[in-house]
């Protein structure tokens, strides 16, 4: 199918119409990586190829400007069937439907992040703003890299909605709507309840809980700190452009020296530009651990998930000893605890037989009822823990994978900036020897 | 001492305006005496320039001043084997008394000169010593360039005037000072040099040189004398010093500017490294690289840290020190416009009563001026090029020296951090910490 422009009511700014001549003119392409063992990626290579404004009425009826995202796919290859090329614009708040109907949808799973909505921990001041293009562009190859996530997750890449969001563009809204989904989501509430009250968790996750709030305060700490030092390294930097411009004037008042200041000048006013470059690489860093750091809220999801199922076989449990104790109440006659039905029946008189007869079968009902609910919760439970640590197990390999690539190629951007800095100072160097 | 017959002044020294050389540009040719002067040069030693009754020795004759040049110009660095006189300013000392602590220095002289009785000295000298030799020297040579002394007061607060640093950052600049008066072909004969480096015991009579200097200052500030024609190479002098100083300024605050951009750095780099070491706390597989990372911002930090001391200490220093230079060389130039005053002055009423008396000869204050003047000229311009030449040299190694501070510093931070990628690569673990050049 082909892309469609959207809702009748959208107007692209300064374009009228898209021409596919205008799309490959356009297009930033960022092919994707197949990885092994997947299933989607396997077939279908993904990109978000480009961002694009659109202007719009919003739900209060008033004009908006959003951003919108062309997601392109096709076939790996020319042998791969059931995929045909295909291309269509979505914009972020999709993006976060289809999250969230994958957290409420597997909750055991833990979902990858999208990139910030809103520009957050920026070292420069100019890039605070979310027209910005440097922004748009940075959230652009976060959300191909969220669609990799998923589609090379072992069990996220066969959700039918998640393939319709890459390929149909009619309707997909109410599918998703159709799965009835929200009403499967817990409640906040519920799970804060649950947290609070649940007695026996697994260790495991009490631990992971844990790990991803350690994780989260200080990757928070790292990116804060790393945009500071970014700061005052573009000082440093863009002082000694002042050099080159002071050499220069100081060569024109020198008749031997004028030469070698000159050059040594220009090669000060290099050495200032090149902070741009070397900030710039840095960033694609600190996405890196952004994504990491808003994966930890994923982690807690799946941790609080854990309660709330814990919990509620706890309280199924509970009740179903409850009852017990109370059909033996019943049948011993004795009270041990103390019950205004006790109280009233002393009072008031004693139950007749039958009546307690019918209580009896009552209680050997919900008695039953209570046991397959505790068995049934028991299942659920177990039946969660297990998929759930598959995949922190999952994700702590990639994780650690992707972090220390990360530090490498982090390591990698520092040592180019030590052999650039080493040649510009040699290079005045030499200039100054010419003096 | 040469007779010089008054004539109109065309020229500094005994050369012709054409002659003379931009006084931008670095003295290549040999400055060589005008001919009638050649062959008093030989008569004249080295002895002369010093004259045992302590006389000041601003009225020498310019050939013999040049006659030295000429020695000086065939060699052209006087690290060669004219070289007699050798000096150095080292070892300092705390001295605690009842009265003040100070420091002493320790200066060496080795020479094979014969106004030196012996060949070698060594003596303990303090600041204040220094200060008192300078101005003997701007008395006693006062149509010399004399080089700068580092700043004499330093706000008790700011500065600890016993730190290490401040104290090496001084021994350097009195060193540097010492030497470029040995160096100076008039200067090093001065016989409060002698004294200074010889001298048991300093016998400053500090109130006698304040009283010389007093009267000396009298002599040149002659008031009223309005200049005429300045030659245009000392204009061009005092032009060159006014924009030379104006650029050195704007170095000084750039280079400050550096330092304080390079410490707040640093002070955000201290942060940073730690947050990875906590983060390691945390982690399994990850714990080794993140704390690979953490130790190699930790050296990376220390070599910043180097790099700013050692701009602080070798770098803004020198800077200051030209601008002082240069201060009390535009005092000299102002002076001797003041003896060119004078001289016109007096030519002038000269000239008005020999219209009147014809036969009058020319009054002798008159000859004694157009002297001076000349070789208040001829002093200037062979000291300017030596100075020149000494700024070229000294702003080269200033320069290169900090090339290579920055250039060390890149490289401490390269070792590190190629260092710490097998650590995360997880190769075979090697040393996570760099050994430091």
């Amino acid at each position: 199918m082909m892309a469609d422009s959207g809702p009748k009511e959208v107007a692209v700014i300064g374009n009228t119409e898209l021409t596919s001549a205008e799309l490959d003119n356009n297009i930033i392409n960022t092919m994707v990586e197949i990885e092994k063992g997947t299933s989607l990626l396997r077939k279908m290579e993904i990109s978000v190829a480009e961002a694009e404004k659109r202007t719009g009425k919003n739900t209060v009826n008033m004009q908006e400007i959003y951003t919108v995202y062309l997601i392109e796919t096709r076939p790996v290859d020319a042998l791969t069937e059931g995929i045909t090329p295909d291309s269509l614009w979505r914009r972020y708040s999709e993006f976060e439907l289809l999250r969230n109907y994958l957290l409420v949808t597997y909750p055991f799973v833990v979902v990858a992040p999208l990139p910030e909505k809103r520009a957050e921990i920026v070292w420069h001041k100019l890039s605070a703003d979310n027209m910005d293009p440097d922004f748009v562009e940075r959230r652009r190859v976060g959300l191909e890299n969220f669609l990799h996530r998923v589609a090379s997750h072992p069990v996220l890449c066969n959700d039918n909605i998640f393939y319709i969001f890459l390929t149909e563009d009619k309707d997909w809204k109410e599918m998703v709507y159709e799965t009835g989904f929200q009403a499967k989501a817990d409640s906040r509430l519920k799970a804060v309840n649950a947290a609070f009250r649940v007695k026996n968790p697994d260790g495991r996750f009490t631990e992971l809980k844990h790990y991803s709030d350690e994780l989260q305060t200080v990757l928070s700490q790292l990116l804060r700190v790393r945009a500071r030092v970014a700061d005052r390294l573009y000082g440093v930097y863009k002082v000694h452009g002042n050099y080159g411009r002071v050499f220069s004037e100081w060569s024109a008042i020198e008749k031997e020296m004028g030469d070698g200041l000159q050059s040594a000048g220009h090669h000060m006013d290099a050495y200032a530009a090149s902070v741009d470059d070397i900030l710039e690489e840095e960033e694609h860093y600190a996405d890196q651990l952004k994504e990491y750091l808003f994966y930890t809220d994923a982690l807690r999801a799946v941790c609080r998930k854990h309660e709330l199922t814990q919990f509620e076989l706890e309280m199924v449990a509970l009740d179903l000893a409850c009852k017990k104790q109370q059909k033996e109440e019943l049948v011993t006659g004795t009270v041990r605890t103390f019950s205004l039905k006790g109280m009233t029946s002393k009072l008031f008189g004693q139950e007749t037989a039958e009546q307690r007869e019918a209580k009896l079968q009552v209680l050997e009902q919900q008695l039953k009822e209570g046991e397959e609910a505790v068995k049934e919760k028991n299942t659920e439970t177990d039946e969660f823990v297990k998929t759930a640590w598959v995949d922190i197990e999952r994700f702590k390999d990639q994780k650690d994978r992707d972090l220390k690539e990360a530090l490498i190629s982090y390591a990698v951007m520092q040592i180019s900036m030590c052999k650039k800095g080493i040649q510009v100072w040699t290079n005045a160097k030499e200039c100054f020897n010419k003096m | 001492m040469s007779a010089c017959t008054p004539k109109s002044l065309a020229s500094s020294g005994q050369k012709p305006i054409q002659e003379m050389c931009h006084p931008l540009g670095a003295e290549e040719a040999v400055l060589t005496p005008s001919p009638d002067v050649r062959n008093i040069t030989s008569s004249i030693g080295e002895k002369d320039q010093i004259l045992p009754n302590g006389t000041p020795v601003e009225t020498s004759s310019p050939s013999s001043s040049s006659s030295l040049l000429n020695r000086l110009q065939l060699d052209d660095d006087l690290d060669g084997e004219t070289r007699d006189l050798f000096v150095t300013v080292d070892d300092p000392k705390k001295h605690v008394s009842t009265m003040e602590t100070y420091i002493t220095y320790r200066v060496v002289t080795k020479t094979t000169r014969v106004e030196f009785d012996l060949p070698e000295y060594t003596v303990r000298r303090r600041y204040q010593d220094f200060d008192w030799l300078r101005t003997k020297l701007e008395d006693s040579q006062p149509t010399h360039l004399i080089p700068p002394l580092p700043e004499k007061f330093v706000m008790k607060g700011v500065v600890d005037r016993f730190s290490e640093e401040f104290v090496e950052t001084r021994r350097k600049a009195l060193d540097k000072f010492l030497k470029r008066v040995a160096d100076h072909p008039v200067l090093s004969f001065n016989e409060h040099l002698n004294s200074f480096l010889s001298a048991k015991d300093l016998n400053k009579r500090q109130g006698l040189a304040l009283l010389s200097k007093m009267g000396e200052s009298v002599k040149y500030v002659t008031g009223g004398y309005k200049l005429r024609g300045r030659p245009v190479e000392f204009s061009a002098m005092g032009d060159y010093l006014d924009m030379f100083t104006q650029k050195l300024g704007t170095i000084d605050r750039i280079a400050q500017r550096i330092i304080k951009e390079q410490s707040e750095y640093l002070a955000e780099l201290k942060e940073y490294g730690p947050v990875y070491t906590t983060w390691a706390a945390s982690e399994a597989e990850l714990q080794g690289p993140l704390e690979g990372v953490a130790s190699c911002m930790a050296n990376c930090s220390i070599a910043l840290d180097e790099l700013t001391q050692d701009m602080s200490g070798d770098f803004l220093p020198v800077l200051r020190e030209y601008v002082l230079y240069i201060e009390s060389m535009k005092a000299v130039l102002k002076k001797r416009d003041n003896v060119q005053a004078e001289y016109e002055a007096k030519l002038e009423a000269a000239a008005l009563r020999k219209e009147e008396r014809p036969t009058a000869k020319v009054p002798t204050d008159v000859e004694k001026c157009q002297d001076r003047v000349e070789c208040f000229n001829a002093d200037l311009k062979s000291d300017w090029d030596q100075w020149q030449n000494n700024k070229t040299q000294d702003f080269r190694q200033l320069l290169t020296g900090m090339a290579d501070h920055n250039i060390q510093y890149y490289e401490k931070c390269l070792a590190a951090w190629e260092s710490v990628i097998p650590v995360l690569q997880d190769k075979q673990p090697q040393e996570t910490e760099t050994e430091e050049d």
